[in-house]
């Protein structure tokens, strides 16, 4: 990979071990300006050590980081004054307000306006004046994005930040992250929850067990997305009819029941069924772990 | 007090410093109220010496216990006021690098615009002042019994015995500091450090007993504190020069092992 002037992020064999586990091998990667980038795994695939290794909270064992250009152990400094972070599962200092939380970490940070500071705490519902101790978990994650949004940077990285909110909450952080955007703004963004990823990012990597498996543009990671179906039937039927349809799969009929996963649009599948009396329809997201099998099952997804 | 972090970590201290302070000049006054019952009983002086070296430990090397340094020496110099002091360093020097990491508030802190040396800087100076004000309180606490039992004692010497203990208590914060900074383990870092006090004590104070080993004492930051006696003789700058020098170095270590090692990893 070459570094080009757009590129706001750039792993280079990334490669991280604590003793003799290995918890990042060779990761390659590049997040442009402009972009929101997913990074998608399972919890314990190494996205938090990713994204503290940019911040030099943790050192590489090999390879390097750069964020903006700068070096993420010699420029750390300079990098935490451009970047704004989100830890994930964030600690904040309880016996302070999340009003003196923020005068304290604008006073750290320099060049915050407090207007907007309000702004965004209004958005997010959220009192900054009681103390941090007795707030719930999604009320201190709220507190959290404020701080991440709260000087404008060029680059705004968050570790699962929409753990803990509420999905009123969660819509209004997802606007928030369309604005970034909208200002041509760069936001990295780690999680474990694909429809979240499918939905707000423009560009996915998919991080397993410290490897980066795939990076990819958001629509492909749609197009191979999976649904798990259940179909109750008034009457029993046919098999073979759906076993045949493009991206159905693992089709199983017990009595008038039918469980499938469906890879891609379940458009066919749908229609295919509407033939018959549907007396009842469950569907489910299918889970990180199947997302997985489908980018690396053998027979190639067929994304109707 | 939110400007920077030096203010802040101070903040986070005020509440148990404030009762440190009103502990230490609590004990100081009630201490040297019970001085006139001393002060005409010069038949204690042959009790406390046939109580042996072991006595002498925790009293220290004094000849005349009713005279009012003698006293204060015996009662508060020779073992509560550094006790004290070496327990609130270790306290709030455990607490500082190793209690953010611990309680996870270290990543936020560090994602401003911060060196991590300038943390370790602003937090150690942070400690320092805290050690100095409860001097000042521990001062005050001896000024203010001395008067209400008008007894007849140098301030400046009160001070200057209350530096020493100061310099003693930043002594064992830094070697706290360091511990917690090198680890990030309050409960580590707190309970080697206060192995190391009780040992360092009892080295000062036990091994003399055994003339050939007595310049072992050396290294021990007690000798430095009181062997000197400066509530009689004042603060022996070499003295306090020593303990300060030990300060110095286990602040760089702070620094050398903060700067280099992961952080946050459990």
């Amino acid at each position: 990979m070459t570094t080009g002037s757009g590129d706001v992020i750039h792993l280079e064999s990334l490669t991280k071990f604590y003793g003799e586990t290995r918890a990042l091998h060779d990761i390659d990667l590049t997040v442009r300006a402009g972009e929101v980038f997913g990074y998608l795994g399972p919890n314990g695939a190494g996205k938090t050590t990713t994204i503290r290794a940019l911040f030099d909270f943790i050192r590489p064992s090999s390879g390097k980081a750069t964020v903006l250009g700068l070096d993420s152990q010699a420029d750390a400094r300079e990098i935490r004054r451009r970047v704004d972070y989100l830890p994930g599962d964030i600690a904040l200092y309880d016996r302070m307000t999340g009003r003196e939380l923020l005068k304290f970490l604008a006073n750290l940070r320099g060049g915050v306006d407090w207007n907007y500071v309000e702004q965004l705490a209004e958005r997010f519902q959220s009192d900054l004046n009681p103390r941090i101790r007795v707030l719930s978990r999604g009320n201190k994650q709220k507190i959290g994005l404020i701080q991440a949004f709260m000087k404008r940077p060029e680059l705004i990285i968050m570790d699962e930040p929409t753990a803990g909110l509420d999905p009123l909450m969660q819509q209004e952080f997802y606007a928030l992250v369309e604005e970034v955007k909208a200002e041509g703004r760069t936001i990295f963004i780690s999680s474990h929850i694909v429809p979240e990823v499918e939905r707000i990012c423009d560009r996915v990597g998919i991080i397993r067990e410290g490897e980066l498996a795939t990076v990819e543009d958001v629509h492909v990671l749609k197009d191979r997305a999976l649904h798990q179906l259940e179909f109750r039937f008034a009457k029993s039927v046919p098999p073979q009819v759906f076993a045949s349809l493009p991206g159905v799969r693992d089709v199983v009929i017990e009595g008038t029941t039918l469980n499938c996963t469906v890879v891609g649009s379940p458009d066919a599948m749908v229609k295919t069924a509407a033939n018959y009396e549907v007396v009842g329809l469950t569907t489910r997201e299918a889970s990180l772990e199947d997302v997985f099998l489908a980018f690396y099952d053998g027979d190639s997804p067929n994304a109707a | 007090m939110l400007r920077n972090v030096f203010l802040k970590s101070l903040q986070e201290q005020q509440r148990s410093l404030f009762w440190w302070v009103i502990g230490l000049s609590a004990l100081n006054i009630v201490t040297i109220l019970f001085y006139p019952s001393f002060a005409d009983r010069p038949e204690l002086n042959e009790l406390f010496a046939d109580l042996g070296p072991l006595a002498e430990a925790f009293m220290g090397q004094i000849e005349d216990f009713t005279s009012p340094e003698g006293f204060i020496d015996s009662q508060l110099f020779s073992f509560m006021i550094p006790l004290l002091f070496v327990a609130f360093g270790i306290f709030s020097g455990s607490g500082s690098i190793a209690g953010e990491e611990e309680r996870g508030t270290l990543d936020l802190l560090l994602s401003n615009p911060l060196h991590r040396r300038q943390i370790i800087l602003e937090k150690f100076a942070a400690n320092l002042v805290a050690i100095a004000l409860l001097g000042v309180g521990t001062w005050i606490g001896l000024v203010a019994g001395a008067l209400m039992v008008s007894m007849d004692i140098s301030w400046l010497r009160l001070a200057e015995a209350t530096v020493s203990s100061a310099l003693l208590g930043a002594t064992f914060g830094a070697l706290a500091f360091a511990l917690g900074s090198a680890r990030g383990k309050r409960g580590t870092a707190a309970g080697v450090s206060a192995a190391i006090g009780v040992a360092a004590f009892l080295l000062n104070t036990l091994v003399p007993l055994v003339e050939l080993l007595e310049p072992l004492t050396r290294i021990s930051p007690f000798h430095y504190y009181n062997s000197a006696m400066p509530l009689f003789n004042g603060l022996d700058p070499l003295h306090a020069f020593a303990l300060v020098a030990m300060t110095i170095v286990l602040f760089t270590v702070a620094l050398v092992t903060f700067e280099r090692r992961d952080l946050g990893i459990g």
